[in-house]
């Protein structure tokens, strides 16, 4: 074999690769009987047939769209992230991007060696949007650390700084947290994005319904809590940015029933659409499946929204003065004040994180109350028909089989009973 | 038009290629060969034929000396009765398409409805 027919094969065997195990066995039967072909252009004609079904069969132009697309996405966060000289942590926050950046790259094909691709649309969607919002956060993230850690010179913004914030050198920049915040943040986003992908893995037993009413409520959720915080309320401030007296008591008390009715709602719309087992034990396996998954997609993505949208809205505030006056509009106030909001929404940003640990955790419980209780597992019965206590007339045997019957009568009397489980759907 | 194969024509010229010798293994540059289509086209036919389980592939237990396993080819018999009723669908389009012909080439004859026209006035 020449240099270049080694080239090819090399090549075509990598590619088989891509391809989806139902169909590699083809794109190898197609390589293989290109021996048979006279050698020169029909061999290669024969061949580009099978470059052409292996393209087709193992969906490349998706595949190396979604790489293109990866790779400007995260190059765009990385640049945008990317700290400047004054930032004393510079270092830390280097090695966060790269690490966050290797982790959404590497992690996705750990997690499809052991689970499986996305199982469905709906979860291809799901996990793209996690990576989005991952990437998105990343120049946020450093738009805001690099405003409210830079220490004003002097004047009344060094007063408010060193009132909020404490006092500092001046014109100093922490620029982010140190390596210890760095290592917290990357754990704590490397678990998220473990949970999104087994979640959505082929594998694990979720059906894409239930992510998509979960993706629902939990949208619902975050669009109710982005109106609460930080469109709607400002506790250190009289004057809420937008939502006045009544209309931002009424979100508040909509966000407090959505942080529990929501994952609750939809772990029960999740398992009344389930279809149930025959057997109670699996049943209650796969119940509890859709419970604990729209419970904790619904809340993770209510608490991701909000995250991402609040975030990135207070570093729209520090970055850009039109989105201060579309942000503040109609009200007079100075430029020192705007500085003091600006750094109090920046200090609130950290209770985002607060959000992203703690939604998660109540929408689980919710999620599988919801699907337990509002969809009752079916308990298989004997043939004497429901339980429950004997009437006045005693209790009924069930009907013996007959003696020289056949056994198949007894079995079929016994299967007569009760329904079968997909029937209490 | 009721006679219309649910086949395309080149997937009707694989049915008919392995139903040649229905009980026979065949290989694919042999029915390329036989249909005259790119590897490009045949092999996806035969995926979708395996696929709605009209053909059944393997591999080639004993390849020749030198050269990798090849994969064979043959119609299950559902797809033997498929490629037979597409078979005699695609003959009797051919038929119908065939006396159109005829009729068209007719003089008198309407085209459509096969009935005689009244002939052109000629001044």
């Amino acid at each position: 074999m020449n240099w270049p027919s080694r080239i090819a094969s090399a090549a075509a065997r990598g590619t088989m690769r891509l391809i989806p195990a139902g169909r590699r066995d083809w794109a190898e039967a197609i390589w293989a009987e290109a021996h048979q072909v006279p050698a020169g252009w029909p061999r290669l004609a024969w061949r580009a047939g099978c470059l052409g079904l292996m393209i087709k069969e193992g969906q490349m132009v998706r595949r190396i769209g979604m790489l293109v697309l990866f790779t400007a996405a995260a190059g765009a966060a990385a640049w945008g992230a990317w700290p400047g000289s004054p930032v004393s942590h510079g270092a830390a926050v280097q090695g966060g991007i790269i690490l966050t950046l290797a982790l959404l790259a590497g992690l996705p094909l750990l997690v499809r060696s052991w689970l499986g691709p996305p199982g469905s649309r709906a979860a291809r969607w799901l996990r793209g949007g996690f990576s989005v919002t991952i990437l998105a956060m990343l120049p946020v993230q450093a738009a805001i650390g690099l405003f409210a850690g830079t220490v004003p010179r002097s004047g009344i913004n060094r007063h408010t700084f060193d009132l909020v914030m404490g006092s500092g050198i001046p014109g100093s920049s922490s620029g982010g947290p140190d390596w210890g915040g760095e290592i917290a943040i990357l754990i704590f986003t490397a678990c998220a994005l473990a949970v999104v992908l087994a979640l959505t893995a082929r594998r694990t037993p979720v059906a894409p319904a239930t992510l998509v009413i979960a993706a629902g409520a939990g949208l619902v959720l975050g669009l109710v809590m982005y109106a609460v915080a930080p469109a709607g309320i400002n506790f250190r401030f009289p004057d809420r940015p937008w939502l006045h007296g009544s209309a931002a008591e009424t979100a508040v008390i909509l966000a407090w029933i959505l942080i529990f009715g929501a994952p609750l709602i939809a772990g029960a719309i999740a398992g009344r659409r389930c279809h149930l087992r025959r057997d109670p034990g699996e049943a209650s396996v796969a119940l509890a499946w859709q419970g604990l998954a729209a419970g904790v997609v619904s809340s993770g993505v209510g608490a991701v929204f909000v995250s991402v949208f609040g975030s990135g809205t207070t570093a729209l505030l520090v970055k850009s003065a039109w989105v201060r006056d579309v942000f503040y509009y109609g009200q007079h106030v100075t430029a020192s004040a705007v500085y003091g909001r600006e750094l109090y929404a920046s200090q609130d940003v950290q209770g985002y994180f607060v959000l992203l640990v703690g939604f998660p955790i109540i929408g689980l419980i919710m999620g599988v109350f919801g699907a337990g209780v509002f969809n009752p597992v079916p308990r298989l019965q004997g043939p004497g028909g429901p339980g429950g206590p004997p009437g006045p007339g005693g209790s009924v045997s069930p009907p013996a089989p007959p003696v020289s019957g056949r056994q198949v009568d007894a079995e079929e009397l016994t299967h007569a009973g009760p329904p079968p489980a997909s029937a209490y759907r | 038009m009721g006679s219309r194969s649910e086949f395309s024509p080149q997937t009707l010229a694989v049915l008919i290629a392995l139903g040649e010798q229905p009980s026979a293994w065949q290989h694919g540059y042999a029915l390329a060969q036989f249909t005259g289509l790119k590897s490009g086209t045949l092999y996806p036919i035969l995926i979708r034929l395996a696929d709605r389980g009209l053909v059944e592939a393997c591999w080639q237990e004993e390849p020749a000396p030198g050269q990798p396993r090849r994969h064979l080819y043959r119609l299950t018999p559902d797809g033997l009765a498929s490629a037979a009723t597409a078979q005699a669908a695609a003959q009797a389009a051919a038929a119908q398409a065939a006396e159109q012909a005829a009729t068209q080439a007719r003089p008198g004859v309407s085209p459509r409805r096969g009935r005689p026209v009244a002939a052109p006035v000629v001044p």
